[in-house]
């Protein structure tokens, strides 16, 4: 198969464009798309959902989920799949912001497994997932944040609460490399 | 990272295309974006173009001497004294945002006042990826995209580092045999020190501000900071040879970033920040204290306004 079209929905957040440029950095076809384009529009082999400063700006990530290809979403992004599919998202006790250590509980998984067993990560969210939805596993946490990643392999569902597309996370590229192997 | 050669031939192309036979100006500011986009410009149109720097009396330590060396291959090569100008606008200025908006419309009228001279009826500016989206997040307007006023006599405005990251730019300055002073220069604002300095710009203020720059620059060089600078930004007590000095606080920064997105306090030696302490102190009566900003990006911003 040939490299996967991986698109990037934008949430307006400050690293979106990051998002885009680590991809690009994997080697694969990719585009940023405003998150109101008609889900007919989008030519995708796996969509990013990127973080954002709102869950009131999301536009239709909803029916982005239906469209049958991986999702990848990253702070917003993956609180905006918590909320949408059954889990709860409140405000944290301690915002998680620049480093934040982060322990991988699934070795096995195909987004965040190769990082095992902690990873050095770059964050920026007062939010956090307190429960994730009903399929989803917890594939990593930390002392500031109970669910740092979370996976839904049937579905191909993932997300991140940290930032894999800065340069300050360590093996952020990683990541984003794992996530173009699942959708292959 | 992007294919440089690739990208001096486009934005070469793209230049002379928009611009065509008309004249245009540029914002030299002698910062790696302006120069780059300057270079790219002179390049693509030579003769139609006028580099103007605008000496805004916001400008570190020696810094258009320097401009007026790096840049003298350029024949038209335009310098603009216009440091009272700039101070006169921001008298009584405090708000960050408003600061920014007085100096960004300052600009524009110097710019359109020199482009009249020039017959230019095109702009070209510096802007790269980051200011555009720090901007659209309204998390701080940068000068060269937020402070444009309503009416700008320009026929277009080009932007042909628009899609480049800061790593990129220098790249592409290398690639360009932009001078080392040039292509491994620190990221400096476009607002320059008005941005360093917290409330009103004063005189007074812009003076220790641009000691306390030099101070900080001269001693990080060797740690090969991303960026490193001094703020003023207020004032407290101190005691100078047993007479106390309500003086200004001094803040140190010095970042390590890739691209300016996220950034990491630099973990300096002691020793190297107390010499930076010493010197600031000592060479400035009016400063009271020096500290050192120890605070990621996020939460903190790089610069303080």
């Amino acid at each position: 198969m040939s490299e996967p079209r991986i698109v990037v929905i934008d949430n307006h957040g400050q690293f979106t464009h990051l998002e885009g440029r680590a991809l690009r950095d994997v080697g694969v076809d990719t585009e940023i798309l405003d998150n109101d384009t008609d889900p007919a529009d989008i030519d995708a082999d796996g969509l990013v959902l990127s973080g954002g400063p709102s869950m009131d700006r999301v536009g239709r990530c909803a029916d982005y989920l239906d469209l049958d290809v991986p999702v990848f979403g990253i702070c917003l992004g993956l609180q905006f799949i918590a909320e949408e599919l059954g889990g709860r998202v409140e405000s944290g006790d301690y915002g998680g912001y620049a480093d934040v250590d982060v322990r991988i509980r699934d070795g096995e998984d195909p987004l965040v497994g190769s990082l095992a067993p902690e990873t050095r990560t770059w964050a920026s969210h007062a939010d956090e997932v307190v429960e994730a939805p009903e399929g989803f596993a917890v594939t990593a946490d930390s002392d500031v944040c109970g669910v740092e990643a979370m996976s839904d392999t049937d579905r191909d569902l993932y997300g991140v609460q940290w930032h894999p597309e800065v340069s300050h996370t360590e093996r952020g590229q990683e990541v984003f490399e794992n996530f173009v192997s699942i959708c292959e | 990272m992007v294919n440089v050669e690739e990208f001096i031939d486009e934005a070469t192309t793209e230049i002379r295309e928009a611009v065509g036979d008309a004249n245009a100006i540029i914002a030299l500011s002698g910062g790696v974006d302006s120069s780059v986009a300057a270079a790219l410009a002179y390049r693509a149109i030579g003769d139609q173009l006028t580099p103007v720097y605008v000496d805004t009396g916001l400008m570190r330590k020696g810094e258009t001497d320097q401009i007026r060396e790096t840049f003298a291959f350029m024949d038209s090569l335009e310098v603009v004294e216009a440091q009272g100008r700039f101070l006169d606008a921001l008298a009584g200025v405090t708000d960050p945002e408003e600061k920014r908006h007085v100096i960004g419309e300052q600009f524009i009228r110097e710019f359109e006042r020199e482009a009249r001279e020039t017959n230019a009826e095109y702009l070209v500016q510096g802007t790269i990826y980051p200011d555009r989206i720090e901007s659209e997040g309204n998390i701080k307007s940068h000068h060269n995209v937020g402070g444009l006023p309503d009416v700008v006599d320009f026929e277009g405005i080009v932007e042909p580092v628009r899609d480049l990251y800061k790593d990129e730019v220098r790249e592409v300055a290398r690639a360009l045999d932009l001078e080392a002073v040039i292509s491994e220069r620190m990221p400096f604002p476009g607002p320059g020190l008005a941005v360093r300095i917290i409330g009103e710009v004063t005189e007074e203020k812009l003076a220790v501000a641009r000691d306390a720059n030099h101070v900080v620059e001269e001693e990080v060089a060797e740690h090969d900071p991303w960026q490193a600078f001094a703020a003023v930004i207020g004032k407290a007590t101190g005691v100078k040879g047993d007479n106390r000095v309500h003086g200004w606080v001094v803040s140190v920064r010095s970042v390590e970033s890739r691209d300016g997105m996220t950034a990491r306090a630099q973990n300096l030696p002691w020793e190297t920040l107390q010499r930076i302490q010493s010197r600031i102190t000592g060479e400035n009566d009016d400063v009271a204290r020096v500290v050192y900003d120890v605070t990621h990006k996020p939460p903190a911003t790089i610069e303080y306004e």
